[in-house]
């Protein structure tokens, strides 16, 4: 290394750090992030002898809290559904479920066993998503633990020694005993002291250390954290060799395995047992014959008194009429249904931006992964097929099934592509890892959110620059969150903060019912 | 929705057993109505989508476009973004569902579209001329040409299009005849800015309706 990290950038990155620290709190405040300690509770008024009629377009968690909630409180509510299934981007793939991508339906062909699923759209569920997580318990959803870092799954990057798979732990370790020994050597103790009393600078040094498992004198000379080259119960264990500093720094990789378990997808992470649609069954247990299926929203005028709806349905076009309106229709696919939302409300319609998510998975003949130590996780390939998912569940069993690709950022790459090009391009990528991946993996699906009906995206993308929400976005979105003329609600996790998580989607519904409540509660007094 | 859109829609659900009560289970039915999920409600045009308006096409028109996306000769270069999401559809198309399509898109009604551009429509008449000879005075469209009709169709597709065939996204394919004929057109508009212009005038023509949500190119 030619530079040194000196004193000033140190204190830099101090700074910063405080900077976080009021990030959070204004966050909290924000209500981006959860500030309180329980779930929220909605203590709604009750509507008694009175009547009130509640049109819900779109099925997604948003749409069913709604008409859950309602329920509970007395409103008679109708969910108009476009698509033959509920959940929209809760989406979980079984045996004979009907995969509706726009070019390129799928039937799946997974065997017919209850741990043989796969979670096309939400997988995950942070411990720290309250409101989901009370909704899991009410409905009596039952929960596991999701695995999503692995240690022992792999790193392929074709930049990293010579495209061989590496083991996770090694290449973390190894660059955390380098990126330690940088810190170690390049602070003398003196210049520690500057900022901090010598006990706090002994602290620093020492969680330094032990990071990256430095020797006393704080040099990296590998570790055994990476596990044994040989031996280690009966015998003594025999140390790994070191990955050179040099050659780790070839590839990328770090960037996103570094960060892979932060923020939402830290520890612990939770799934429903038997897939994460079980969230939706609990709802539709309770307003399922609320629905409306395969009936597709045509027009929305709001007026004076109420809401208008149109659908089809069946090729007749109906009409509903309610006093209130919730809306969960991506708001892309809401631009082009004729309605008369005030200019405000389409400027931030038409601003907001549809991620092009992807995912892809194959039935595993065999848990191939389980003989080479490997119980769920993720292993990181620096190609497009970018993640292989080993699920959580049904360990030891004779099959699973494993997702082959994951891209949240840009799936466009193989969204453009065909069902057979997709399907190859997963098995040349997972060879790296797996060399008779192709003779272990069939029965394939593929989800191009991009293209799938009644979706066209996988989540709202509000903000265009790095720098973060601009003034301009954040009024959008409040003009996009308030209702019009007190009777049209949009809600999903598109009018949220935090897009592309089923928490943000719950809470815009909480959000929309309280504002609901002051209103039927002044017309009620 | 016209009577004869029920009428027709009733007549394709029935012959094809799809209803909405099937149950959760059952295969659904395959079908090629995919079109209002990125179209809009009675194909009105989607600009989140950025896909076109479809009520009120030439049949002749749109028999071709979908043929020719279907054989690749639209929606095929790579960096025809739009172009190759409309492919994936048309490619799952058969001449029957071709031909049952067409007269589906022929029951829309549809109003004018909202102006969403703002350009000098006064040079643009100017550079119109041009377009006139085979689109015609009023934007209606020439069969005899093979020249669509402009008018009545969203103006950011329009300028889509224009660009499209500038950078030869569309009109290059080797079997693309009417697409290479159109391509040679758009030299005279010189820039952006023309094809702006252009689109402003054909916004005239088209009774396209002015609205409070303009947005500035
Ligand atoms: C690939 C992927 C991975 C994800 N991973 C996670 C995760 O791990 N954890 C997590 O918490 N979240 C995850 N999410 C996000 C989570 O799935 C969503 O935030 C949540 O499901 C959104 O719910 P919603 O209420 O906004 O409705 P949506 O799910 O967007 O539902 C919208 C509904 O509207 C319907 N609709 C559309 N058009 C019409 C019409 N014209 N008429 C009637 N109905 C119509 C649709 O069919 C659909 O049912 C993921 C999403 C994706 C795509
Ligand atoms: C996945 C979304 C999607 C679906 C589904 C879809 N289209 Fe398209 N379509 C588009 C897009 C986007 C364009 C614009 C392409 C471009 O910019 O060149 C387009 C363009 C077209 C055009 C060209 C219009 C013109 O003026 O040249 C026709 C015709 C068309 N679509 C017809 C259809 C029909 C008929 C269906 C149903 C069978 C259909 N589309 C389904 C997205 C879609
Ligand atoms: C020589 C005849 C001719 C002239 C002159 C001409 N066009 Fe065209 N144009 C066509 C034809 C033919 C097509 C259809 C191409 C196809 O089928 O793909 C077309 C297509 C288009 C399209 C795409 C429409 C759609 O729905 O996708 C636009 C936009 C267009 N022309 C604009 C113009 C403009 C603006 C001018 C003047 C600058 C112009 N044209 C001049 C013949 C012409």
């Amino acid at each position: 290394m030619s530079k040194l990290v000196s004193r000033r950038e140190f204190l830099n990155l101090l700074a910063a750090t405080g900077g976080t620290a009021a990030a959070l709190k204004a966050g909290a405040a924000l209500g981006l992030l959860p500030g309180g300690a329980t779930a929220a509770t909605l203590d709604l008024l009750n509507l008694g002898a009175s009547n009130r009629k509640v049109t819900i377009l779109g099925s997604g968690l948003s749409g069913l809290t709604v008409a859950y909630e309602l329920g509970k409180y007395g409103y008679d509510c109708t969910i108009l559904e476009a698509s033959h299934r509920c959940g929209g981007r809760i989406f979980t793939v079984r045996h004979g479920d009907l995969i509706d991508e726009i070019g390129n339906r799928q039937y799946c062909e997974f065997d017919d066993e209850p741990h043989m699923y796969f979670n096309a759209g939400a997988a995950r569920i942070p411990s720290i998503h309250r409101n989901v997580l009370a909704y899991c318990k009410e409905l009596g959803v039952e929960l596991e633990v999701f695995i999503n870092e692995n240690k022992t799954s792999y790193v392929q990057d074709d930049n990293l020694l010579g495209g061989k798979a590496i083991r996770n732990i090694d290449y973390t370790t190894n660059m955390r005993g380098f990126m330690a020994e940088l810190l170690a050597k390049s602070l003398t103790i003196e210049e520690m002291n500057a900022p901090f009393t010598v006990r706090e600078a002994e602290t620093l040094l020492g969680m330094i250390r032990s990071f990256g498992d430095l020797g006393e004198d704080d040099l990296y000379r590998g570790s055994f954290r990476a596990g044994y080259a040989a031996g280690g119960f009966l015998n003594h264990g025999v140390q790994k060799d070191m990955i050179a500093f040099r050659d780790l720094l070839k590839s990328q990789a770090g960037r996103g395995l570094m960060s892979a378990n932060e923020g939402d997808t830290g520890p612990i992470l939770l799934q429903a047992v038997g897939g994460m649609d079980k969230l939706i069954q609990g709802f539709t247990n309770h307003v399922g014959d609320r629905v409306k299926y395969r009936a597709r929203v045509a027009s929305v005028h709001v007026r004076d008194d109420g809401v208008e709806v149109a659908y089809d349905q069946d090729g007749v076009r109906h009409l509903i009429k309610a006093d209130y309106c919730f809306n969960c229709i991506p708001t892309h696919i809401m631009t082009g249904i004729e309605h008369n939302f005030p200019a405000d409300y389409v400027t931030a319609m038409k601003y907001v931006r549809r991620g092009t998510a992807y995912k892809a998975a194959f039935q595993a003949k065999e848990r191939f992964w389980e003989q080479e130590d490997i119980y769920g996780g993720i292993t990181w390939m620096n190609n497009p097929s970018q993640q292989i998912w080993y699920p959580s569940h049904g360990i030891h069993k004779a099959k699973g099934i494993v997702l082959a690709s994951y891209d949240y950022g840009d799936g466009s790459y193989h969204t453009k592509m065909t069902q057979r090009a997709r399907i190859e391009a997963h098995l040349k990528d997972g060879e790296k890892v797996h060399p008779n991946y192709r003779n272990l993996l069939e029965k394939p699906i593929t989800i191009a959110w991009h293209r799938m009906n009644h979706m066209l995206g996988c989540s709202a993308r509000w903000t265009r620059s790095r720098g973060g929400w601009t003034h301009d976005e954040e009024q959008m979105y409040h003009h996009l969150q308030s209702p019009v003329n007190g009777r049209h609600y949009f809600i999903g996790d598109q009018i949220s903060m935090h897009s592309a998580w089923q928490e943000s989607a719950v809470m815009s519904a909480q959000w929309a019912l309280a504002h609901l409540d002051r209103r039927v509660r002044a017309e009620l007094a | 929705m016209t009577r004869k859109t029920w009428f027709s829609l009733c007549l394709f659900f029935l012959l094809n057993g799809m209803s909405s009560f099937a149950a959760e289970n059952e295969r659904e039915p395959y079908d090629d109505r995919y079109c209002t999920s990125c179209h809009g409600t009675d194909g009105r045009g989607n600009e989140a989508v950025q896909a076109p308006r479809l009520a009120g096409m030439e049949p002749w028109y749109l028999q071709r476009q979908l043929e020719n996306f279907r054989a690749g000769i639209r929606g095929a270069h790579p960096r025809d973004i739009e172009g190759i999401a409309m492919r994936a559809m048309a490619v799952k198309l058969s001449n029957r569902s071709i031909a049952d399509i067409i007269e589906w898109v022929g029951s829309w009604e549809t109003g004018p579209a909202e102006i969403t551009i703002v350009g000098d429509a006064s040079v643009g008449e100017i550079l119109y001329g041009t377009c006139a000879a085979c689109h015609g005075s009023n934007a209606e469209g020439n069969e005899a040409i093979a020249a669509p009709a402009l008018a009545g169709q969203n103006d950011w597709y329009l300028i889509t299009q224009l660009r499209n065939f500038m950078a030869g996204y569309r009109g290059t394919h080797p079997q693309d005849r009417y697409g290479a004929q159109m391509r040679t057109m758009v030299n005279g508009l010189g820039d952006v800015t023309g094809i702006i212009d252009v689109v402003s005038y054909i916004n005239t023509l088209s009774g396209n309706q002015g609205s409070s949500r303009l947005i500035q190119n």
